[in-house]
């Protein structure tokens, strides 16, 4: 299990991020006596409210995103996110990333990223700015499919309009 | 040059590659507007063998090459 060779390896996972998954996930570790502490983030899709528009007679709700992404960028990427990662917190064992691709209904988990490490400091700080990486950094996009059919664009708000990070 | 489109501007391009001309990513941003307007409003960046370009990139017309809306992973 260790996880400090840094390979290209597939965070993608067509569909919804099942619970069980994570707990099977987090069962794998039992037998790491080196890990004190594990930090986990998910990400759910959000029912969003949105108002009415031109193309949007009346406000709706978000039921669900469908996310793409330019694969092998993403992945590129996500291995040298991995490698900056532990060499910021040297101390930490193991990273797990996962993100869904496809429609994901509201409600559903979509973003699974998981730290362990013998103390609770490194695995905390490194989810925190692995999960901000990966907003920022990530060719992921994602359609947002209201209620009624139509759908718009989400864009993330730590990423600026052309694309780029704007890392803070 | 084969040019992959991602998100919204494939949606508006009808497909995600198009064919462009161009000796530089300025020339193909321009060719895109040129042949898809309306995209016209819709920020993107450009990103050549899977690296974001920052400015303008000569190209020889092996890369791989993408033009990437803004990002909404997680």
């Amino acid at each position: 299990m260790s996880e400090k060779k840094h390979k290209v390896r597939d965070i993608f996972i067509e569909g919804p991020i099942d619970p069980q998954f994570v707990a099977d996930s987090l069962a794998k570790h039992a037998t790491r006596m080196d890990i004190g502490a594990h930090e986990l983030f998910l990400g759910q899709v959000r029912a969003d409210g949105v108002a009415g528009a031109d193309d949007r007679p009346s406000a709706t709700t978000v039921e669900a995103i469908a996310f793409t992404a330019y694969r092998d960028m993403a992945l590129e990427r996500m291995t040298d996110i991995r490698e900056e990662a532990f060499a910021l917190w040297p101390s930490m064992i193991c990273l797990h990333v996962h993100h869904s691709l496809g429609r994901i209904p509201a409600g559903q988990l979509c973003f699974f990223v998981f730290a362990s490490s013998p103390h609770r400091k490194a695995a905390r700080e490194a989810v925190a700015w692995v999960v901000d990486r990966i907003k920022a950094d990530l060719p992921i996009f994602g359609k947002e499919i209201f209620a009624d059919e139509t759908h718009t664009w989400k864009t993330n708000r730590s990423v600026d309009p052309s694309g780029r990070p704007d890392h803070q | 040059m084969r040019v992959h489109l991602f998100g919204i501007l494939a949606e508006k391009a009808g497909s995600d590659v198009v064919e462009l001309e161009g000796a530089a990513t300025d020339e193909l941003r321009a060719e895109f507007r040129r042949r898809f307007p309306n995209t016209k409003g819709l920020m993107f960046a450009m990103a050549v063998d899977r690296k974001v370009v920052n400015g303008n990139q000569p190209l020889n017309g092996n890369e791989e090459v993408a033009m990437l809306p803004p990002f909404a992973g997680g």
